[in-house]
């Protein structure tokens, strides 16, 4: 009974704190500071107050102290909201839809993913509309929707490859309702996509034209914002970036692509450096196995970053403990990445892809307070997330965490 | 049950007699009551309701109201004011929801109610004598509430709210739209460029009864209302509590229940959370599928859990009239307003206690002859 009656007084949104400790002013102290913005820092301080870092300099004695500290990691491929009524079943192609209409601030994922070290996510429409609408960018913890938004209409956001159209059942012999639902092919995921942005084109010159969702295709053909969308396969992102550079010839705009989920990216870094397509991807897996029966080598994000490519990695959703993205860093470094690079990778480069490095991303004077404490060197298979901040906030404490 | 009963109030008061004149005849008459139950918690001992024309002239002290004329009814029990439920399905059943289209704003329930039906006696019987009859909230516009008296065919109100569905009921996989996003979206939409019942919502005229189930729906209603300065109240919505202070900064009501003894812990907490925020508080009674005694069995519950009394009470009576946009009318006892009341056995908020006698517009409904 008394548990309810806490949850009951807790504002909206707020994720349980540990500590019950509603400060958000801190100084936190650790053997190194990673930045994510320079040279690390050994024997660092780190000093927040009103939810931002004020400081970032040599020093000891913090009120939180541990081995390490880095940023807060970033993951823009998550997905809190997978229920049925998640997708638009009636249309594949739905760019109006905004997924901060329908997320669930009260999702169980939230508090995993926020102690899991990942205090900003990206969350997508479910792969299976072709054109799935717009997404959010959001803190993990807060204390209401509206100051845990980040950045509303982030990226228009869809999928290329088997995803859309499985389950789709052939029109023949069915009823012509929506449990026949288009598209059926990879081909028609391709001819769903070309159609609606050749469409979009279109109603720039002929406003009678427009359709809902035409003005958010058209403020991606313009790169207004990125346009992501899922490929894991080397003929889908083949695919998506062929739609790209077909936009660009018409004439249409200059979309900027971002691949997600491109675990076989590792077979075309060419095209991917020509188009300038930054890169999401999935989480590793032990085989190499993955989503679309793709393959993901273990070196992809090595040779991607070493081609100049944009990568940032993710957990892509999934469920698994070992899937998580505090645990991705540490698997791309085994392929061949450094550690800077792989820290890059979950922190200040997915800020840039969806333009929010102006507030999280690297541990400098007036960005969010967005921090994670580590037991040892981050991203090693020993190392512990011990403590999360959320624009100061103590999600996870140190001080109990440990004991 | 017992538990329910012996919580809520002291002993259950010796039988009553009931009062064995004919009244309503005359346009004037005054009831003498033992135990007279005004607003809030004002209990008045040998009170007296004065009624003229179907209107309340005169409630209070027996000593203050002056000459009572030849025509006065001795209710040696308690008396006061009929009863308001919030969302009603009376009279109605089968007719509520339109499976085919999932927006039907101008769809108005009562352009199908059958105020002859035996609901209404039902209703009637139990201290009720005003309803909020709701649409089904299956569709994402569901159409438009009516405001009725238990008795009489006249209406209060034909279009009190907008009902609009929050909830996942309102989304079904074999029409358009299958998804909260498109859904909202919809809303959104017509509210952009409000015609017809629209522009009576957006201009806060017609105010709007918002169906939420889960947390989340309930969070995503209350933000949509704020952002989009909506008038009304949240419907069913049991875990509105657990959201109280944003509830209570979007300036909804929230229109709870029934409630039986199968209800959580944890729902009760939420009612009780919503009273401590002096967030606007009403019952539905859900009848013909639940019975019209669990209005007041809604209330005794949500008692039982911690909310004060005469919360519990204004929302059986006055908060709920307020909610259903006819606080002018019903709901008080105070002059001007409708002398619709009712004469109980004990206190009202008493389980055990009786109808024995209802009145509308200071004509007896029910009971009386006994």
């Amino acid at each position: 009974m008394s548990t309810i009656l806490a949850c009951a007084a807790l504002a909206a949104v707020t994720v349980a704190q540990d500590s019950g400790d509603t400060r958000n002013s801190w100084t936190v102290s650790a053997d190194v500071v990673y930045t994510a913005a320079g040279e690390p820092i050994e024997g660092g301080l780190v000093t927040v107050s009103d939810g931002k870092i004020r400081s970032v300099s040599k020093g000891d004695g913090g009120q939180l102290e541990c081995y390490a500290v880095t940023p807060g990691l970033i993951d823009l491929s998550a997905r809190i909201e997978r229920d049925w009524n998640s997708v638009e079943q009636s249309n594949e192609v739905t760019p109006q839809m905004r997924v901060a209409d329908a997320l669930d601030w009260f999702d169980e994922s939230w508090k995993r993913e926020a102690r899991g070290g990942i205090t900003t996510v990206m969350v997508n429409f479910n792969d299976r509309n072709v054109v799935g609408g717009m997404s959010v960018v959001v803190k993990t913890a807060g204390e209401s929707a509206k100051s845990r938004t980040v950045k509303a209409d982030a990226v228009l956001y869809g999928a290329i490859g088997s995803a859309p159209s499985s389950n789709n059942h052939p029109a023949f012999g069915r009823p012509d309702d929506f449990y026949s639902r288009r598209p059926t092919t990879r081909m028609g995921v391709e001819w769903e996509w070309r159609k609606a942005l050749y469409d979009a084109a279109a109603a720039k010159k002929d406003k009678t034209r427009a359709v809902a969702g035409t003005s958010e295709l058209q403020k991606a053909l313009a790169g207004e914002f990125p346009l992501m969308i899922q490929a894991w396969t080397t003929q889908d992102i083949r695919t998506a970036v062929f739609l790209k550079e077909e936009m660009e010839r018409e004439g249409f705009g200059s979309p900027r692509l971002v691949v997600d989920a491109a675990a076989e990216a590792w077979r075309e870094p060419d095209l991917l450096v020509r188009s300038k397509t930054a890169v999401v991807l999935p989480p590793f897996t032990s085989l190499g196995r993955t989503g679309d029966n793709s393959f993901f080598a273990w070196d992809t994000a090595a040779l991607l970053h070493a081609r100049g490519i944009v990568v940032a990695l993710s957990g892509h959703g999934s469920r698994e403990p070992s899937q998580g993205l505090a645990y991705q860093p540490g698997y791309a470094m085994r392929g061949g990445m450094t550690f800077d690079a792989a820290l890059a990778a979950v922190t200040i480069q997915p800020a840039r892809i969806v333009g929010i490095d102006a507030r999280t991303g690297s541990l400098e004077a007036g960005k969010d307070a967005d921090l994670v404490l580590w037991s040892g060197k981050p991203f090693e298979p020993t190392s512990a997330v011990i403590g999360v901040l959320v624009d100061g906030r103590l999600v996870l404490d140190p001080r109990t965490s440990t004991k | 049950m017992l538990s329910i009963l012996l919580c809520l109030g002291g002993l259950v008061p010796a039988m009553q007699t009931a009062p064995s004149q004919e009244h309503g005849a005359s346009t004037t008459f005054a009831v003498r009551a033992k135990h007279l139950r005004l607003f809030g918690n004002e209990v008045v001992e040998n009170g007296v309701l004065v009624v003229e024309s179907g209107k309340v002239k005169y409630a209070g002290d027996a000593k203050r109201a002056g000459a009572l004329g030849s025509d006065v009814l001795e209710h040696d029990g308690w008396l006061s004011a009929g009863l308001v439920a919030c969302r009603s399905y009376a009279g109605a059943r089968g007719e509520l929801m339109e499976p085919k289209r999932s927006l039907t704003e101008d769809a108005h329930v009562a352009d199908v109610v059958d105020r002859s039906h035996p609901d209404f006696e039902r209703a009637l019987r139990a201290g009720i004598t005003t309803l909020v009859l709701t649409p089904w909230s299956s569709n994402v516009a569901c159409g438009a509430t009516a405001v009725v008296k238990t008795e009489g065919g006249e209406f209060v109100s034909r279009e009190a709210h907008l009902l609009l569905g929050f909830g996942s009921g309102a989304l079904r996989n074999n029409r358009y739209p299958t998804s909260y996003a498109s859904a909202i979206g919809e809303i959104e939409s017509r509210l952009a460029r409000p015609e017809g019942v629209w522009q009576r919502v957006a201009n806060g005229k017609l105010p709007v009864m918002l169906d939420a189930g889960t947390r989340e729906e309930i969070q995503r209603a209350v933000q949509f209302a704020s952002e989009h300065k909506l008038k009304g109240a949240l419907n069913r919505a049991p875990l509105a509590g657990e959201l109280a202070a944003d509830v209570k900064r979007s300036g909804l009501a929230v229109i709870a229940g029934p409630f039986g003894p199968g209800t959580s812990e944890r729902t009760l907490a939420s009612i009780v959370a919503l009273g401590k925020e002096r967030v606007p508080l009403a019952f539905g009674a859900d009848s013909p599928w639940t019975s019209d005694e669990s209005l007041r069995l809604s209330a005794a519950m949500c008692v039982r859990a911690g909310l004060d009394a005469q919360t519990a009470w204004e929302a059986l009576t006055s908060t709920a009239a307020q909610i259903a946009g006819a606080g002018e009318r019903v709901g008080r006892l105070t002059p001007g307003a409708d002398a619709d009341f009712v004469l109980w056995s004990g206190d009202p908020l008493e389980l055990s206690s009786r109808v024995q006698a209802v009145y509308i517009e200071g004509r007896r409904a029910f009971g009386g002859d006994e």
